[in-house]
């Protein structure tokens, strides 16, 4: 038994060795970045009506108002396209978080109740308050989704076991059946409102409010700046509750905060877009095959690519069903969800 | 008659209990759950009564009573079988169908919290419903519709569970998969039908037991009655379940041959009531747990109790919607509104530090 | 008299909810020692502990740390200075051990801020010190028990405190590696003269460690100083309620424990006379990894068989292949002459039964109920509790001590009383043939003596034949008649334990040194463990224990 080396033996890692990881990681990154360009500019290049790529270059660099195409450009590609980028990052970054947070691969943003939330306040506002255009009812959606989301976490926090991830998802499941069938209630009771919000439930980010997305980024974006900047202290929290808090880091805090920062964004981005599911699961878990378990890559991954996936989800649900669109909340639904049967059969057993 | 029948024997051995032998026969009884039983089928009968007489036309009970057996006013008969002893029987079997269903998946997944509608069965059968509704087919065939794509899905998700044997985490997980998939193929239909059409099955998805008939009755009961025989024999291995794989398979229970039968059991259950009634949510969840915490764990005779439970909480939620409130609301909202708080409440009370 | 103590416990009280685990409890740590707190399950060890390094708040008195409260320092102050390993430390599947353990720098870095070179420097220290800087750039799920807990330990090392406290930091890891660990524990404290408080199972692997011992029972401290001052059979008998031998190890000036059970071991090795199972030429995978590779023995009828070997080398599978659990991919077991695949399920189940290692908890199940589950394979649906049934109920409540517990409902158990009732459920079966799937884990020193009295006493009075996996070596020798010895997935040997085990199967089978010399009370072999031989096999065909 001799556990001591003399330093002589110790092999030390070389500078290429030491580097090589970051740089290639690093590099992924940047490739992300040119891919989401590439992927935006065929977003707003493609359509039921077609647009010649002069006419996107002129539309986006040399606006000649006159021009229809250009035109279409500016006012419907353009703002769909700058919306499904904001709000695929931001769902993301929301899920990698909420993984994080609640150490559970399975937890999305979603469980917490946002969207249904949002969709009974805005049946409520558009029902009893007859406020019928989007930019009207539309901020209700955000404090309708913020106000279930808190619901739900003091409700998983309450009662003698202490928030725990399953009781986080359970009181999320059920709020959301609650709220829904509150929801439906109101939509039976007046046909009107169902016709109005209809699309809105479907979670689109085509003719949305491109003056809504901007009043909103700053609640959807400077959060996901924030989580980005909290890698360091999700791998922390990754290792269990005791190691966390031996290691000196204040995890009921942390938790609060990095909750709270996914309500604010999902909030938002359900507010602009209406539910749009599995983004937040899926692509952290993609994310991860490739770069790792490290959050520090993870996070900006999961933020690029997020955008990426939800630009491509709504390319799709613009193309198969020519001169008709599939909402992109659907598209990712039935994406989604063949990934999530794909990784329940994935985990071992003993998992 | 054997020759020594041997005494009904009141042991001192566990409370509560009465322990039957003759000669073919020995079985242990739950004094306490055959009580409550017996409590619950009076307190059933007596609502059904009291429904059968709430509603726009006066009639006394033994009006009623007699009406219901053909004698009387004819218009009173006509309102009686027609109209009101066929929506509380169809809300008694609906309710005692879903409770039976929930019992059987919650042991089967050994999770209290899961039932048919969070792992997919409501949902094949919505999409199935708005589908047919939809395409404009025939009311009369809607029911087929939604059982047989309720059955389609349970099916998918029984073989996308298998991975050499089912195992409960994954079965939940693989069922909330498909149930999603399938809302947004709900979705789908729904938003790109004109909202007038799309009103029918708009109400589909609520779930109600408005405008049952005979018909349904017909097809309820029989799967009613099999199932409560079925789940009461199957509860028997189903305790063993709850110690594990391999203490089950230690136990000599044939494992995968037990999960299958008892998630065909519960599976038919629940897609027979909701293709009846539509997707009601919360009976399947709740009622298993409130039994449970009154007469213990899961036996046969406990079983009987849940499908009793039931048949009371959708015909009392039911008698709610219709009569209670200033409009009258599909009984599914009600389970909703009822249930929700309900299930919160658990949640506060359970500790689970897993 | 104690010197220095940076950290101490002043009269501290602990509990959770109503409950006081911990009582008015004063405890100062030796600065430059390794001290070990021992006692039975549910003494409030762990609960102890994870208050001197604040993870739990006291409900009266205080931890003091470096002359002041504990709680008076920021939470990174007090990381800078304790270091813990917990019990349950898990990482996600892909971290690689240089990423673990830079993630104990975390109290050393503040918000945003890359890691220096002062960072880089103090991981390199301790991956040199744990000897893991081979294994830096591997994940840790890849690696073996052992390796793995010395990457843990190199996390906290990271930490660089001055005090470092491990809660059983060698839990699930077979004999050798237990052994590195405290090799390891034992190199901190001598070059780095670090204080290390630990929290220990095994009283001899604490004797063996500890400059001092601090025994509790209750919540309350009933002794503390050097082993060899404190520790007396008077002392063990009276924290753990176990009769117990205290002999002076030979080549080692430190007693040794050995407890003594109501039963003596049977010294006459008795002729086998029949095989209860007949195991030819058994193959058995998971997925596409063998396991198995062609195991040919017999187990002899109507003894107690034990199946010994490191982690990972098969010993549970084939215990579950015996019980049908596991299909076998090629050859047979046979029970008593027939092949254990073929026939009923429930005609395999009336001749035997099976206890696994860590079954499910049904909830709401009294211990009564959980017993007559045991009589599943004799009943049917017309006849479900016949007189035999009541009958066996009884029995087997009586034969385990249940029947004041027999109301209780399962989750108020504690631990001993918990694998009593599965015991108990086990015996309701009445087969002629039981399995056993380490019946001892989780319990102390006295439970599982208990335990084992029981299994032995089940085998002597009804000619029962056992068959069990053992992790203690001691005990496996002591209470089986048979011994089977394997080492991946292959029969090394097999025999009487006087037979089995010697010093030169322990060096090539679970590579420890050790002196084997026998029980003065009753002949058996009795391994005293001195240290691994082999000490660092980075090779990956070990790592599959996860």
């Amino acid at each position: 038994m001799s556990i001591s080396i003399s330093p002589s033996e110790i092999p030390r890692l070389s500078i290429r060795e030491r580097w090589l990881p970051h740089i290639s990681r690093g590099a992924g990154l940047v490739i992300g970045a040119g891919l989401l360009l590439v992927v935006a500019l065929i977003s707003i290049r493609l359509g039921t009506h077609g647009i010649s790529t002069s006419d996107v270059w002129n539309g986006l660099f040399h606006y000649d108002p006159t021009s229809y195409n250009q035109t279409l450009v500016r006012t419907m590609r353009l703002p769909r396209t700058v919306i499904a980028v904001g709000i695929g990052c931001s769902m993301a970054v929301a899920g990698a978080v909420m993984q994080g947070v609640t150490r559970n691969p399975l937890a999305d943003p979603s469980i917490i109740g946002v969207s249904s939330g949002s969709s009974f306040a805005i049946v409520v506002v558009v029902y009893y308050g007859h406020r019928t255009s989007a930019a009207e009812y539309l901020p209700f959606a955000f404090l309708g989704g913020v106000l279930a989301a808190f619901t739900v976490m003091a409700i998983g926090a309450a009662g003698k076991g202490g928030m725990s991830p399953v009781r986080l998802a359970l009181a999320g499941i059920v709020i959301s059946a609650l709220l829904s069938s509150w929801t439906s209630a109101l939509l039976l009771l007046d046909q009107s409102t169902y016709e109005l919000v209809r699309y809105w439930f479907a979670g689109s980010v085509a003719y949305r409010d491109i003056n809504l997305f901007w009043q909103l980024s700053p609640i959807l974006l400077v959060p996901a700046v924030l989580c980005l900047a909290m890698g360091h202290h999700l791998n922390i929290l990754g290792m269990g509750e005791e190691m966390a808090q031996s290691l000196g880091m204040r995890t009921g805090r942390l938790r609060l905060f990095a909750t709270s920062l996914v309500v604010l964004m999902t909030a938002a981005a359900v507010a602009i877009a209406g539910p749009i599911s599995y983004i937040g699961l899926a692509i952290p878990h993609m994310v991860r095959s490739v770069v790792g378990p490290d959050y520090r890559w993870v996070l900006p991954y999961s933020m690029i690519y997020g955008a990426i996936f939800l630009l491509l989800s709504d390319i799709l649900g613009r193309i198969v069903m020519r001169p008709g669109e599939i909402e992109v909340g659907i598209v990712t639904a039935l994406f989604g969800a063949p990934f999530l049967i794909y990784l329940a059969r994935k985990r071992s057993l003993a998992g | 008659m054997s020759s020594q029948p041997s005494p009904i024997k009141l042991t001192s051995q566990k409370p509560g209990h009465i322990v039957f032998r003759r000669r073919y026969v020995a079985w242990r009884i739950n004094f306490r759950v055959l009580l409550f039983a017996i409590l619950g089928a009076t307190v059933l009968v007596l609502l059904a009564l009291w429904a059968m007489l709430l509603g726009t036309a006066n009639i006394s009970v033994v009006e009623a009573v007699r009406a219901s057996f053909g004698k009387g006013d004819p218009d009173t008969i006509f309102v009686m079988q027609q109209l009101r002893v066929p929506r509380v029987l169809c809300a008694i079997l609906v309710g005692g169908c879903l409770a039976m269903s929930g019992a059987v998946f919650q042991g089967l997944v050994r999770n209290p919290l899961v039932s048919p509608d969070i792992i997919g069965i409501d949902a094949g059968a919505t999409a199935a419903a708005v589908f047919w509704i939809l395409g404009g087919q025939s009311f009369i065939s809607l029911p087929v519709a939604a059982f047989l794509g309720a059955m389609a899905t349970a099916v998918a998700i029984y073989f996308l569970s298998w991975k050499g044997g089912i195992s409960p985490d994954r079965l939940i997980l693989v069922g909330i998969g498909v149930a999603a998939a399938l809302a947004a193929v709900t979705t789908f239909l729904l938003i790109r039908t004109p909202p007038r059409e799309a009103r029918p099955a708009q109400v589909w998805t609520i779930g109600s037991i408005y405008g049952s008939n005979w018909g349904d009755i017909q097809w309820l009961a029989p799967v009613f009655f099999m199932g409560l025989l079925g789940s009461v024999i199957l509860m028997w291995p189903l305790r063993l379940l709850q110690l594990g794989d391999d203490l089950t398979r230690g136990l000599g229970v044939p494992l995968e041959r037990t999960r299958l039968l008892l998630i065909v059991v519960g599976c038919l259950l629940a897609a027979t009531a909701v293709a009846v009634a539509g997707p009601i949510g919360f009976v399947a969840l709740m009622t298993p747990h409130i039994v449970k915490m009154l007469a213990g764990p899961l036996s046969g005779s406990v079983m009987v109790l849940i499908a009793v439970a039931g048949g009371i909480f959708l015909l009392g939620a039911d008698m709610i919607a219709q009569h209670a409130l200033p409009v009258s609301l599909p009984v599914g909202l009600l389970t909703a509104a009822v249930g929700g708080p309900y299930f919160l409440f658990l949640l506060y009370r359970t500790n689970d530090r897993s | 008299m104690v010197a220095t103590a940076r950290l101490a416990a002043d009269s501290v009280t602990l509990g959770y909810d109503e409950q006081t685990i911990v009582s008015d409890v004063s405890l100062a740590i030796p600065d430059g020692k390794i001290t070990t707190i021992i006692g039975p399950n549910g003494c409030g060890k762990s609960t102890l502990l994870r208050s001197l390094v604040r993870l739990k708040a006291p409900d009266s008195g205080t931890v003091i740390l470096d002359g002041q409260a504990i709680q008076h320092f920021p939470t990174k102050e007090v990381a800078k200075r304790l270091g813990l390993l917990a019990q349950q430390a898990t990482a996600p599947g892909g971290v690689t051990v240089e990423d673990l353990v830079m993630r104990g720098r975390f109290p050393h870095q503040s918000f945003l801020q890359p890691p220096n070179q002062q960072d880089r420097d103090a991981v390199d220290r301790a991956l040199d010190l744990t000897n893991m800087t081979g294994l830096r750039t591997r994940p840790v799920d890849q690696l073996s028990g052992g390796q793995r807990q010395r990457a843990w330990i190199a996390m906290v090392l990271a930490q660089e405190t001055p005090i470092l406290l491990l809660d059983e930091p060698t839990t699930y890891l077979d004999i050798a590696h237990q052994l590195q660990i405290v090799e390891l524990v034992r190199h901190l404290n001598e070059t780095d003269g670090r204080t290390i408080v630990l929290v220990l199972h095994d009283i001899n692997e604490a004797i063996r460690i500890s400059h001092n011992i601090v025994a509790m029972k209750d919540g309350q401290i009933l002794a503390q100083g050097s082993p060899a001052s404190i520790i007396t059979s008077e002392l063990i008998g009276e924290i753990y309620g176990a009769e117990c031998d205290v002999l002076l190890a030979p080549g080692q000036d430190k007693p040794f424990c050995i407890p003594r059970g109501r039963h003596a071991a049977s010294p006459e090795s008795r002729e086998a006379a029949a095989a209860v199972f007949e195991v030819d030429g058994l193959r058995t995978s998971y997925g596409k990894i063998n396991v198995l590779h062609g195991l040919t023995c017999d187990m002899p009828a109507g003894a107690i068989t034990g199946i010994v070997g490191p982690n990972a080398c098969g010993k549970s599978t084939l215990l579950r292949s015996c019980g049908r659990l596991l299909r076998p991919t090629e050859g047979q077991v046979r029970l008593a002459g027939r092949d254990v695949n073929r026939g009923k399920h429930k005609e395999l189940s009336r001749n035997l039964s099976l206890m696994a290692q860590s079954p499910t908890m049904p909830s709401g199940f009294q211990v009564e109920d959980l017993v007559s589950l045991g009589r599943a394979p004799h009943q049917g649906f017309f006849r479900q509790w016949r007189e035999e049934d009541e009958e066996a109920v009884e029995t087997a409540l009586n034969h385990c001590n249940l029947c004041e517990l027999r109301r209780r409902s399962i989750e108020t158990l504690s631990g001993g009383q918990r694998q009593r009732a599965w015991f108990g459920m086990t015996l309701a079966q009445d087969t002629p043939v039981l399995l056993l799937d380490e019946p001892t884990t989780f319990l102390d020193l006295a439970a599982q003596i208990e335990m084992l009295d029981l299994v032995r006493e089940m085998n002597q009075a009804q000619q029962r034949s056992v068959v069990m996996v053992l992790h203690d070596l001691n005990l496996a020798a002591r209470y089986c008649d048979y011994l089977i010895v394997m080492k991946d997935g292959q029969i090394v040997t097999s025999g009487t334990p006087r037979a089995v085990v010697t010093e030169e199967m322990l060096a090539d089978v679970f590579g420890i040194e050790a002196t084997v010399m026998p029980d003065p009370a009753n002949g058996m072999p009795l391994v005293i463990p001195h240290q691994a031989i082999e000490e660092m096999h980075a090779s990956a065909h070990d790592s599959n224990n996860g």
